[in-house]
């Protein structure tokens, strides 16, 4: 088990209440996998620094998190298959 | 025979001490904006007088600040 940061850009257009209870649906892959959610942090919209997919916003999150390797690597590989999540980074934290 | 004389840069002041930083983070965009010149580019260690090591973790930290588009990869802004 590894602690993991996990940095989220997602659409704008999406309304940011909604952003909870979708990120919450992704992150079940990492409960059920026997990890743990630290912590989730909904920075909220803010500009980017330059456009993605022709937008200039994009809602941040921020979500700490303890799972296996694979586990990880399966959450972000199924956030990359949505198309309203802009762009995703997952790093080790002691690393 | 005088010798030319050497000239001995002055030691700068490492700015990370100073300001008490002890973990670099990429998501810290206003610290990194101090070693990012206006266009964006990454200052030079002797300019900014950090460590190699400081150094070093400063550019990967920019690199994935600029990933996630919290600071630029180039601005034209002159």
């Amino acid at each position: 088990m590894r602690q993991y940061e996990l940095m989220i850009i997602i659409d704008p257009e999406l309304d940011e209440r909604t952003v909870q209870p979708t990120l919450d649906k992704f992150l079940k892959v990492v409960t059920k996998d026997g990890g743990k959610v630290d912590n989730l942090d909904i920075w909220g919209r803010r500009r980017l620094a330059y456009d993605i997919k022709k937008k200039s916003e994009g809602i941040y999150a921020v979500v700490t998190l303890t799972a296996e390797s694979a586990t990880a690597k399966e959450l972000d590989r199924q956030l990359t298959l949505n198309e309203s999540i802009m762009r995703t980074k997952l790093l080790r934290v002691d690393a | 025979m005088a010798k030319p004389a050497i000239r001995k840069p002055k030691k700068k002041a490492n700015p990370l001490k100073a300001a008490k930083v002890e973990t670099i983070d990429y998501k810290d965009t206003a610290l990194l904006r101090k070693f990012i010149s206006d266009r964006g580019k990454i200052r030079a260690r002797r300019v900014t007088g950090v460590s190699v090591q400081e150094q070093r973790l400063i550019a990967t930290a920019v690199k994935n600040a600029r990933e996630m588009a919290l600071l630029p990869y180039s601005s034209s802004a002159r």
